[in-house]
């Protein structure tokens, strides 16, 4: 059985827990980097930095909201990078746990063409080429422990399980916070492993908080545009 | 140290049976021929609680047996009845407080006017705080305050210090200080 | 915090005021989540929206120090409209004691005030508490009006002295909206209902006022009034931000304290029978279990944890060889700054931390450090005070002050306890050794007092051989002998183990050992073991315990703090009495006693916190039997189950001479009901509750470093400050670390869209920020979360600045401290600055 995280927004405080655990565990080195008038930092994910708390201020029905979304890649049931990639020495797919991996070798790929096929803009790219993103702390995984995001979690925020768990709990949870936040909706939950639930208008916490097919009119490569004619994770792209 | 079983999740078709039970009291799944060794799996495995704010959660450190003997890992300890396991970013952060570049790792010196340090010994340095201690206490010691009632003290030397000791230590410094006269004895509480 | 963090989530109504717990105590979020999930509603008051306030259910701001204005209004609110619970406040506070007529406040003040004089010492006035005293009966117990109709009663006073805090004018104070005012008193009052709980978490936002104890204070009425001490989700819970600050302050590294609580002896307290008179209340209330009436065996058992065989009757237990203060005197963190910028501090220790970042006013504080001898700084890195004679426009050459820097063992490379927030004592262990040369605290502690008490002892050799002077001086002119030897030759020093400090041996000389053979109750204990808890600990000095409210953490039964057993205990609420160690006696939720009705049955059945389970006949208590938390004490409860009065029933609130709750607080420096003042330094002309702008016994210093600027149009706008998840404290822990500055890379300002517009800032350009001591240069953070005041007829601006930057770290030198900016002034209870309300301007660069 698959894995699932499940991210319930509406009880994160921000405080960046999962953010500093991600690069703990994975040793990953920080980014040099200055405040840009938020809190949110840094602006935006990196070749070292595979989990970013973003932040948003919005009056919403006359109310100021802080906004919270801990990003991270989705382990897309039906993998778009996967599916271009085409070469699973690069990019694969733990079957046992549904984390889409990369590996080394994603420097023999086209990682401009990877990251575009990405609807939620994920992948990030070093210089020589490789590739980086969340690998669902597989070897934790693995050894029966919970991604180290998910430990650090202080609410509740981040949960990880089988599958079918994370939706009965993310099904239960949308219910319940229906009464406080009727807009609430679940996030692609039925393409992806790593399941929002998101309080207002998705769009208002990041551009990319829901599979976005902007992406492709902003140019996407000629291969990814077939396979996503033909392909099973069509409607993932929501086209 | 006793520690209980992580809560852990199970892996496609592991068993029960197929558990091993390492040294360490540390549950681990048969390792996938696909998924990477723990980096902690070797490590020496101790509790500690946080160094940082007041809540007293508990967190796991991961000391290396090979090499230098250094830390590899501190993550949140699921078993503390307090954190279960979460930790905000300072205190998971800790692996690099501990190991940094940064730390003071010797005792310096800094002599009246220079424009630097220079390293000393534990010795030396002890030695002239002991005497610098003394002099300064035995020059301006009062046994009587100006009322002609005995105070038995120095107010010439202060102390402030420290939150960020151990129970047992803080006993002993302040059992140092009062025993040395100090009646200036401040810390972190104060601000 | 009388409860703990685990508890937050049996509430029912969660209030964070004077704190920003989502940023700074993050893991509490776990509870205050669990508690909202089960129906709590959170509220958060705060001039900022913060982290808090994004999860919170009602969020209103305010002006920063006008706390009691806002409180002061729930109290009216509480009263107008009957929401107190009556049953609680007339059986377990001070609600209906009679007060002598010599009690008056008028134009805000109280009676017996004195203004201080100009140039004497920093209190800008002070009290004759005798004023405030309770009518008393010929056995010395007050007097009491349980109709609470007396006009001289507690309540009636009460009642009286808040009617003036009106929505409309809290409202003009702190700029909260009448109908936000009213949202959050009406929310909040609603745990007074008898099984419902309420509680509050506050931090530094509250304590760093010239009025924070009274800010303290007002929520502690409040909860009185409710009916929400010592019950489960209930309690007035300060969110303490250090490791081991409770553990520090339980052991009195404080001036006024000796440890467990116990007061530090003054001058005209000759003699330990002296000192011990003075602190043991009396009380005559046989329902009174006045549990200081035990003061004199605390302070002989610590006397002899002190000086061991050294300290004997005879000598008063070595009581003379403590030091003493004047009486007058406050030796306060400020006082101490203020006495080393006068040239009267000669050495210094600055161990574990950093003030030449932390206190308020830091430019002082820097300058005064020059003005030292010698300095000894442990740290685990170079810190703005070590190297504070080569800071920003500090010329080395000029600087004599010799610095030692000792490097210190980071927590995890050593063993020992820390406590809680929580009051919760649990142990470390070492992981690896100490990073290069560097030492646990203990053993830096250790060897340096050997070697004090090498040159004090007489037949010792001359310790320094000049071998290893490097500065080739002649050795000490003082190495044998010395002045006053005796506390330092007789004091109890055998906490080693193989050469290294063994802090299990401290450990247990804090929890105490029987000195002698002693039978209590039948039972005999042995000399040389550990004693069982603090109930037996002895005057005569057949004991020792170094702090008395620690007696029970080290026993012949192990190492309680170690303890991991993760089992809850029957009423389910979350104590895990057998997960570590709690003081006092393992109690989880102090007051306890009050979480039931006279009778002892729980307020709340479902959410029990102690329950007598005693035996009954005929309606009476036949034996006693206590369930679920440790109680406070094993006596019955006040009532029999017929509701007849039982003589041996003791009163809840023990610690209190009484036995109750203080809704009057005769015992503060500042009067017994809160009054609102304003801060020091405040943006408005007048006060609009009296003619007393501010706490008429603030503490004021007065030298040339000690400007302050109020209503002054240099400074236009009000400062606070505070902290962010990513750094603590003076940051210097971390801000030499790269993941966290990856995070919180530098200094910042936080202001409204409609100020940056006022001043032409841009979100995410450098500015300026200054105030009547200093300024800092800062990223402006412009920001929806801060909203301008309208106060009064005008419009008041706030901005807030963290309080983690200096220049050692980061390497660019360019993010100085918030301090450089924060008044020497400070509350005169506890002399912690004002540094949450100021006056500053921003300015572009």
């Amino acid at each position: 059985m698959e894995k699932s995280f499940f991210i319930d927004t509406t009880i994160c405080t921000g405080c960046r827990g999962c953010q500093i655990a991600c690069k703990q565990w994975h040793d990953l080195p920080a980014e040099s980097t200055k405040n840009l008038g938020t809190f949110q930092n840094p602006p935006d994910l990196s070749f070292v930095t595979y989990k970013l708390v973003r932040m948003k201020e919005e009056v919403i029905d006359n109310k100021l909201n802080w906004l919270f979304f801990p990003e991270q890649c989705r382990h897309c049931i039906e993998a778009p990078c996967l599916q271009i990639a085409e070469n699973p020495k690069a990019i694969y797919k733990d079957s046992d746990t549904g984390a889409i991996l990369y590996t080394a070798k994603t420097s023999d790929l086209d990682a401009d063409a990877i990251i575009e096929s990405c609807p939620y803009n994920i992948p990030r790219k070093r210089d020589d080429g490789t590739l980086a993103k969340c690998d669902m702390c597989n070897d934790r995984v693995h050894n029966g422990l919970k991604p180290a995001c998910v430990t650090a979690c202080p609410t509740g925020t981040m949960q990880f399980g089988d599958r079918q768990e994370m939706l009965d709990m993310a099904n239960k949870r949308l219910a319940e916070v229906k009464a406080k936040f009727p807009n609430a909706s679940l996030l692609n939950p039925d393409d992806v492993n790593v399941i929002y639930l998101a309080a207002h208008d998705p769009k208002l916490y990041y551009e990319y908080a829901v599979a976005s097919n902007n992406r492709a009119e902003k140019g996407i490569s000629r291969k990814v545009a077939l396979r996503k004619m033909m392909g099973p994770f069509a409607s993932l792209m929501r086209v | 140290m006793d520690l209980n079983r992580r809560e852990f999740i199970q892996v496609t078709s592991a068993t029960a049976a197929g558990l091993a039970v390492s040294t360490l009291g540390f549950d681990l799944m048969p390792v996938k021929a696909h998924a990477q060794m723990l980096k902690t799996k070797y490590a020496k495995e101790t509790t500690t609680i946080c160094c940082y704010c007041a809540v007293g959660c508990g967190a796991i450190v991961h000391t290396s047996q090979r090499g230098d003997g250094r830390v590899i890992n501190i993550e949140g300890d699921p078993d503390h009845v307090i954190n279960r396991g979460a930790l905000c970013p300072k205190g998971g952060s800790m692996k690099q407080l501990v190991e940094n570049e940064n730390r003071l790792t010797r005792p310096m010196y800094r002599a009246p006017f220079s424009d630097e340090w220079q390293a000393v010994s534990w010795d030396w340095a002890l030695e002239h705080i002991a005497q610098k201690i003394k002099a300064t206490r035995d020059a301006t010691f009062e046994t009587k305050n100006s009322k002609g009632q005995v105070v038995n003290r120095t107010t010439a030397i202060a102390s402030v210090g420290s939150a960020a000791m151990d129970n047992e230590e803080c006993w002993t410094y302040q059992a140092m200080l009062r025993a040395l006269g100090l009646v200036y004895i401040e810390h972190q509480a104060r601000i | 915090m009388t409860n703990h963090w685990i508890d937050l989530k049996n509430s029912d109504c969660i209030l964070i005021m004077g704190s920003n717990a989502a940023e700074n105590h993050p893991i509490s979020f776990k509870y205050v989540t669990e508690a909202m999930r089960n129906g709590a509603k959170l509220i958060s008051v705060d001039p900022r929206f913060t982290k808090t306030s994004s999860k919170a259910d009602i969020y209103t701001a305010l002006r920063s120090g006008t706390d009691i204005a806002f409180l002061g209004g729930m109290i009216k609110y509480i009263l107008d409209n009957n929401l107190y619970n009556k049953d609680y406040t007339v059986e377990y506070t001070n609600a209906s004691f009679i007060v002598g007529k010599d009690f008056t406040f008028e134009n805000g003040l109280f009676s017996g005030y004195t203004k201080g004089k100009e140039g004497q010492g920093p209190s800008t006035g002070s009290y004759d508490k005798a004023k405030w005293a309770f009518e008393v009966d010929e056995k010395g117990i007050p007097k009491m009006d349980k109709t609470l109709q007396d006009p001289r009663c507690v309540f009636q006073l009460m009642k009286k002295h808040y009617e003036r805090y009106t929505p409309d004018v809290v409202s003009t104070i702190t700029g909260t909206s009448q109908e936000d005012l009213l949202t959050v008193y009406k929310t909040y009052s609603a745990t007074g209902e008898t099984g419902k709980a309420g509680t509050i978490m506050y931090a530094m936002g509250w304590t760093q006022h010239t009025v924070g104890t009274q800010m303290i204070r007002t929520m502690c009425m409040i909860q009185l009034l409710l009916g929400n001490m010592g019950v489960a989700g209930g309690g007035v819970n300060a969110l303490r931000g250090e490791s081991n600050v409770q553990g520090s302050t339980d052991h009195a590294l404080l001036w006024h304290l000796w440890p467990g609580y116990l007061k530090g002896p003054k001058a005209s307290q000759d003699t330990l029978t002296a000192y011990n008179t003075k602190w043991t209340p009396k009380s005559s209330d046989p329902q009174s279990v006045n549990w200081w009436q035990n003061y004199p065996k605390y302070a002989v058992s610590m006397l002899k944890s002190f000086f061991g065989d050294k300290a004997t009757k005879e000598n008063d237990f070595g009581y003379s060889w403590l030091p003493k203060a004047d009486d007058t005197g406050s030796y306060s963190w400020f006082d101490i700054f203020d006495a080393m910028y006068k040239e009267k501090i000669k050495g210094f220790f600055s161990w574990g931390q950093n003030p030449a970042c932390s206190g308020s006013n830091s430019g002082k504080t820097r300058q005064a450090l020059e003005k030292l001898e010698w300095l000894v700084n442990v740290n685990l890195f170079d810190n703005e005070t070590g190297s504070f004679w080569r800071g920003p426009g500090v010329d080395p050459k000029k600087v004599k002050t010799e610095v030692f820097m000792l490097p210190a063992a980071v927590s995890v490379e050593k063993e020992g306890s820390i406590i809680n927030s929580g009051r919760w004592m649990q142990w470390r262990y070492q992981g690896p050794k100490p990073m290069g040369d560097s030492r646990p605290d203990g053993d830096i502690i250790m060897e340096l007092f050997n070697k004090i008490k090498e040159l004090y002892h007489k037949d010792a050799p001359v310790a320094n051989k000049g071998k290893n002077n490097k500065k080739g001086k002649k050795s000490n002119q003082n190495s044998k002998g010395g002045v006053f030897p005796e506390p330092i030759l007789n004091l109890k020093w055998d906490y080693e183990t193989n050469g290294a400090y063994d802090p299990h041996k401290a450990a247990k000389e804090i929890n105490g050992y029987f000195l002698n053979d002693v039978t209590i109750k039948d039972k005999q204990y042995k000399k040389g073991t550990l004693v069982p808890n603090f109930t037996m600990l002895q005057a005569d000095g057949s004991t020792s315990s170094g702090c008395w409210v620690y007696c029970n953490s080290y026993t012949e039964d192990g190492n309680m703090a170690a303890r991991r057993d993760t089992q809850d205990a029957p009423n389910n609420i979350g104590l895990y009495p057998k997960f570590a160690w709690a003081w006092p006696l393992n109690r989880r939720i102090l007051y306890n006693r009050a979480s039931m009705n006279p009778k002892g049955e729980p307020w709340n059945k479902d959410k029990w916190v102690v329950k007598f389970a005693g035996e009954q006949k005929d309606g009476k208590w036949t034996t006693t039997k206590w369930e679920g938390d440790i109680p406070d004490g094993p006596a019955f409860p006040l009532q029999n189950p017929d509701g007849t009065k039982r003589e041996d029933g003791k009163n809840p609130f023990i610690m209190q001479k009484d036995g109750y709750g203080q809704i009057y607080g005769p015992g503060l420096a500042d009067g017994p009901f809160p009054e609102h003042y304003e801060p020091l330094e405040c943006p408005v002309e007048k006060n609009y509750l009296s003619p007393q702008m501010v706490n008429p016994t603030a503490v004021v210093y007065s030298t040339d470093q000690d400007s302050h600027a109020t209503c002054d149009p240099r400074f236009p706008f009000v400062g606070t400050t505070y902290r962010v998840c990513e750094h603590w404290q003076t940051g210097l822990m971390t801000r030499p670390q790269s993941w966290l500055m990856e995070l919180q890379p530098q200094m910042f300002v936080e202001m409204s869209e409609e100020l940056a517009a006022l001043r032409g800032i841009k979100n995410g350009e450098r500015v300026k920020v200054s105030s009547a001591r200093g300024e800092v240069k800062c990223t402006a953070m412009v920001t929806k979360r801060f909203k301008p005041f309208k106060i009064g007829n005008g419009i008041v601006h706030q901005v807030g600045v963290p309080w983690h930057f200096g220049w050692r770290w980061p390497d660019s030198g360019a993010e100085e401290s918030a301090n450089l900016l924060t008044p020497s002034a400070g509350d005169p209870n506890t002399r912690i600055p004002e540094t949450k309300a100021f006056m500053v301007n921003v300015t572009k660069l």
